[in-house]
């Protein structure tokens, strides 16, 4: 379904390539954790699939779209049905639970209704769903600020529930969440991951929680692909030569 | 002397010398207010109060305030989409970043006052070419600071927003403006502010208001009214303040 062929990442300025000759598929149903030490080149190649990212070189297809080639209208549609979430939850300030989780309809509609506010009741009604698809017991007109770690990115969840996502993308979901509430996340992308039938590919640190929801894991070195395979086959000696520091 | 740097000696000479060279140009001597007394006589003068215009000068600040606060909202009103334009992380490309910049500081580097004067020749005297030149200048201002706070947003929500699939405008409208809405509204209320003094510029080309009568009491000598005057521009002024943070209390 996305196709990455011989992608590379050059920065601006950098003499090294960020993300370097990247090959890899995936297909639908698949639950994918890209594991790496910082700076291997995780968050440029979440970011490469909806094009957050630009690529240097090589393509990212989807389906049989080259990524690179779409019209404006097509790359916004990819965005639309890709739900992402960040380390730092990246929720609106100063706007309520269900406001935040409304924007995550912005692409589907028009952009007077987006700044006018002009949602329909049944748009309203799937924001209250995803509040309790994420399990959020607080009051939906509460300020996100308000909010703890966990129920910021459980609030960011319901934002990409709303999208109607055919892939989900995590940068580092939990990596500023305690461990128990790092697992629960994790849990919650599972089981909607399955109930859709999604492709999702999430950056983590956290080899243990890979190897606990993966069904597949890749790793990433210096921004070259490294391991690509089963959580099973993912071992020891794997792991030693991933953050091994060398430098 | 960990804090220090060897280089920062010299900025201090060149400052030292800089304070010297201005004082020298500026005529600046302490020892001048030795004729302070001069300066009692003068403000005794400006007492007992003169109430009897009270009600007519309040009309007349009433105007003050009035221009004051439309000049400072439709500036604000036309400096927002400007700022967006004119801020580096949200401008659509080099060149419209470029043309709004030039625009914006040319709107600030003319004064208030040469607005006005060019404005008398087809608007006339009063409060109307007023609003117009504190328009002028507030959207150069406000237009700057604005967009100097756009490029200091965080940028985690604007990511988040293209991610969503929303269009340009509104990703960053909806990503930056919750953010930055507080200390907006402490620099509208800051120019609406400024606005008010200046005001007392513009009186003297009949730009109306307490500003003018402030101008013309002084000229006619009438130091009991000037002494209202500049009281009820003192009570504007801290009234705007007030209100002002009331509000960005509100807010934030």
């Amino acid at each position: 379904m996305i196709e990455f062929k011989n992608v590379s990442v050059t920065y601006p300025g950098a003499r090294e390539p960020a993300l370097a000759n990247v090959s890899v598929t995936f297909q639908k149903g698949e639950f994918v954790c890209v594991l790496g030490r910082s700076g291997a080149g995780k968050s440029t190649f979440i970011r490469c699939i909806n094009g957050l990212q630009p690529v240097t070189e090589g393509y990212v297809k989807w389906e049989d779209k080259v990524l690179s080639e779409m019209t404006h209208k097509e790359t916004l549609e990819v965005r639309r049905k890709t739900g992402m979430i960040f380390q730092h939850f990246n929720l609106i300030p100063r706007m309520s639970v269900v406001q935040n989780i409304l924007t995550g309809l912005f692409g589907y509609k028009k952009s007077y209704e987006n700044l006018l506010g002009l949602f329909k009741s049944s748009d309203r009604l799937q924001a209250l769903e995803a509040i309790n698809q994420v399990e959020l017991t607080v009051e939906p007109t509460r300020r996100v600020e308000k909010l703890s770690g966990g129920q910021k990115q459980r609030v960011a969840i319901a934002r990409a529930l709303v999208q109607n996502p055919k892939v989900f993308l995590g940068d580092e979901p939990v990596a500023s969440l305690d461990p128990g509430t790092a697992d629960r996340i994790f849990h919650l992308l599972k089981e909607t991951h399955v109930k859709r039938n999604l492709v999702s590919i999430i950056n983590v640190h956290d080899v243990c929680l890979a190897k606990k929801f993966a069904t597949r894991i890749i790793a990433l070195k210096d921004g070259k692909l490294f391991f690509d395979g089963a959580p099973e086959e993912f071992d020891d000696k794997i792991y030693a030569e991933i953050y091994n520091h060398t430098s | 002397m960990v804090w220090f740097k060897r280089s920062q000696f010299l900025i201090v000479v060149c400052l030292s010398l800089l304070v010297v060279g201005s004082m020298k140009l500026t005529e600046f001597d302490l020892s001048k207010f030795r004729d302070f007394q001069n300066m009692g006589d003068f403000l005794s003068k400006w007492f007992p109060m003169n109430t009897e215009s009270l009600p007519f000068l309040f009309q007349e600040s009433l105007l003050t305030i009035a221009i004051a606060f439309l000049g400072s909202l439709f500036g604000l009103i036309i400096a927002l989409p400007l700022s967006f334009m004119a801020a580096r992380n949200t401008s659509k490309n080099r060149f419209v970043y470029s043309v709004t910049r030039f625009l914006l500081s040319f709107l600030r580097s003319v004064p208030e006052f040469v607005f006005g004067l060019i404005l008398l020749t087809t608007l006339g005297l009063g409060p109307f070419p007023a609003v117009i030149a504190i328009i002028f200048h507030n959207i150069g201002v406000l237009g700057k600071l604005i967009s100097e706070l756009i490029e200091s947003a965080d940028k985690g929500p604007m990511e988040a927003m293209s991610a969503v699939g929303a269009s340009r405008w509104i990703g960053n409208l909806f990503a930056v403006l919750p953010q930055i809405w507080p200390n907006v509204l402490s620099q509208f209320f800051y120019r609406f502010e400024v606005a008010i003094r200046t005001l007392l510029i513009l009186g003297l080309i009949g730009g109306g208001g307490i500003g003018q009568q402030l101008f013309i009491h002084f000229k006619t000598f009438q130091y009991q009214l000037v002494s209202v005057d500049v009281l009820l521009i003192m009570i504007m002024v801290i009234l705007v303040d007030y209100m002002g943070s009331k509000i960005r209390e509100k807010v934030i």
